[in-house]
């Protein structure tokens, strides 16, 4: 009897129990997720919409002027120097980096000890910040510094790198592509182990020598992983300031030759104070940005 | 078959001893930089030819950057930034991935979504809004607005959902028949667990408000709040390539902590790499 009644008491408690922990949790969830929700909401939603307003608006007065902003960004000749700057300097940094950071990769990879030791030793620049980096490459780019040094053991003339603007633009583009690299060795490296061994094992079977096998098997099942560290390469080369601004300054010297989408954003509106221009220029960039990332998803959703 | 083995060794070290010789090439920038720093002349013209054995070898470079001071002002402010930064967006990370791995509740899917498009959202589309926003706020020239956006870490979120969705269920279910809360079972039973992903999350966060530019290039401006990378942009480009022995001790200077930081840590941070496949810049 006794036995009963206390059976029946602990069903229905943990009946409750049941009941009050499937409710009470419901609001516990969000409280867990309250920092970040609160985070998005004022870093995210509201500068993004008041970034639209802004592009629409013109002056202190805020005078609404639909879309003039935009035509004035769109027929700036600054504007698209700094485009054309910034896509300059990014097709040759991802161009140079990503083939030279896959062949290092696909060679460490071959390793059978020291591979960890390599990849820490490639990575370093990368953790470096871009200052500190640009920093010491102001004084390699110097006439006196040792890219000169090289240059003209090489039996060339001197070059003043910093003076000339197609010389500074490939400033910028030997410190991007150095400072980025080990990232990509990284990425490579871990797509790279994840190549089956069975494949290899087969060839080698069959007879194939150890080119033959990176030609047939590693290249065409690094394709994808390619490409996705060029459309990468692509969203964060449009995005490029530091180095620029580091080389070139505010204006991008020589000539606005370093000019870049973002220094100009921040020139016209820290600077300028025109707040509408350069909020209709972020958006120009923020639709290259999503158009990229939009690639990006198809490409990772293909999975060639 | 022995020679055969015998040549895969051998070709194996001439194949390392080559890796390493490029990667030495790599490092050359701060090999230099370093040897730069220990030259007693190199603020009167940059050695030339460049050597990596300073000839005049001498600490005077670095007595100068620490008597002058400064660079010790912008160490401390961006310590202050990096530590508060840090524990921002690593407790938001692992609230929010714990949600997401545990919990039910509405909305989930698309919350989920939501923390995921921001990474897509670049910093640059919400730069003048957030100037703005932290300039009627009275908080420009102040360490803030380099804090409270850290809490949002959407990859964060995302390596600790994976985490947690890793560790074994029977953990949350025991805790939930003794009629443990869901705060009490996160606190007591999964934080502690929770050494790993917090040592990376943090040496990530850190990585990247250690080396943060152009967000505070905007927000600060007063001498004395000038983190280290704002000192160093602006010692290098007032003197250019004059007082090059100053200037890359000050590099110097600058890298160390994240180059530490990296050598003690460095497998949590190349398996994260490797794992997001993206890095914010």
């Amino acid at each position: 009897m006794s036995k009963t009644v206390t059976a029946v008491l602990e069903q229905q408690a943990s009946r409750k129990r049941q009941k009050s922990s499937r409710r009470e949790p419901q609001l516990a969830w969000y409280v867990f997720l309250m920092p970040t929700l609160l985070g998005i909401l004022l870093f995210m939603v509201y500068p993004l919409i008041e970034s639209l307003r802004l592009s629409f608006v013109k002056g202190a007065s805020e005078q609404f002027v639909g879309f003039g902003n935009y035509a004035n960004v769109l027929q700036s000749e600054t504007f698209w120097y700094a485009m054309y700057n910034t896509l300059y300097m990014t097709i040759f940094q991802l161009i140079i980096a990503i083939p030279a950071g896959f062949v290092i990769a696909c060679l460490i990879n071959n390793l059978v000890r020291g591979g960890g030791f390599l990849k820490v030793l490639f990575y370093i620049p990368n953790v470096t910040s871009m200052v500190a980096a640009a920093t010491v490459f102001l004084a390699i780019l110097h006439p006196d510094g040792p890219l000169n040094y090289v240059v003209q053991l090489l039996g060339f003339e001197k070059i003043v790198w910093l003076s000339q603007p197609y010389s500074a633009k490939w400033g910028v583009i030997i410190l991007a592509a150095w400072h980025w690299l080990g990232f990509v060795i990284i990425i490579n490296l871990a797509n790279l182990q994840a190549i089956s061994n069975d494949y290899y094992e087969a060839a080698s079977i069959d007879g194939a020598s150890r080119f033959q096998q990176w030609w047939y098997i590693t290249v065409p099942n690094m394709v994808g992983s390619l490409t996705i560290l060029f459309i990468i390469g692509w969203i964060g080369g449009l995005q490029r300031f530091t180095d620029a601004y580091m080389l070139g300054g505010l204006q991008g010297s020589p000539a606005r030759s370093l000019h870049t989408v973002v220094g100009f954003v921040f020139e016209r509106g820290f600077g300028g104070h025109e707040y509408g221009l350069a909020s209709a220029a972020t958006y120009i960039l923020f639709l290259f940005i999503l158009l990229l990332t939009y690639f990006n998803t198809l490409v990772t959703k293909m999975k060639i | 078959m022995r020679s055969n083995r015998k040549a895969r060794k051998i070709s194996d070290v001439l194949l390392f001893l080559f890796l390493f010789a490029v990667g030495i090439i790599m490092l050359y920038p701060f090999l230099w930089m370093i040897s730069v720093s220990l030259e007693r002349t190199a603020n009167v013209s940059i050695p030339f030819p460049p050597r990596l054995i300073p000839e005049e070898f001498s600490w005077f470079n670095y007595k100068l950057v620490f008597e002058n001071g400064a660079l010790l002002t912008a160490y401390g402010n961006s310590l202050v930034i990096a530590l508060f930064s840090v524990l921002l967006s690593v407790s938001s990370a692992l609230l929010g991935g714990y949600a997401f791995s545990r919990g039910s509740f509405k909305g989930k899917r698309l919350l989920f979504f939501a923390v995921l498009a921001t990474m897509m959202i670049p910093f640059e589309a919400r730069l003048i809004p957030m100037f703005t926003m932290f300039n009627e706020l009275d908080m420009i020239n102040t360490k803030y607005p380099l804090i409270f956006p850290s809490v949002i870490n959407a990859m964060g979120i995302v390596l600790a959902k994976q985490y947690f969705d890793n560790l074994p269920e029977g953990l949350r279910e025991s805790a939930k028949i003794d009629g443990a809360g869901e705060f009490k079972i996160f606190f007591h039973i999964f934080a502690p667990l929770t050494g790993p992903i917090t040592a990376t999350l943090g040496i990530l966060s850190f990585q990247d408000s250690w080396n943060s530019f152009l967000w505070p290039l905007v927000v600060i401006n007063d001498q004395h709040l000038k983190t280290v990378p704002l000192f160093l942009s602006s010692f290098s480009t007032e003197n250019g390539g004059r007082l090059a022995g100053v200037t890359m001790a000050t590099a110097g200077m600058s890298i160390l902590p994240i180059l530490l930081v990296f050598l003690f840590f460095q497998k949590y941070i190349i398996r994260s790499i490797a794992l997001s496949g993206l890095k914010g810049e």
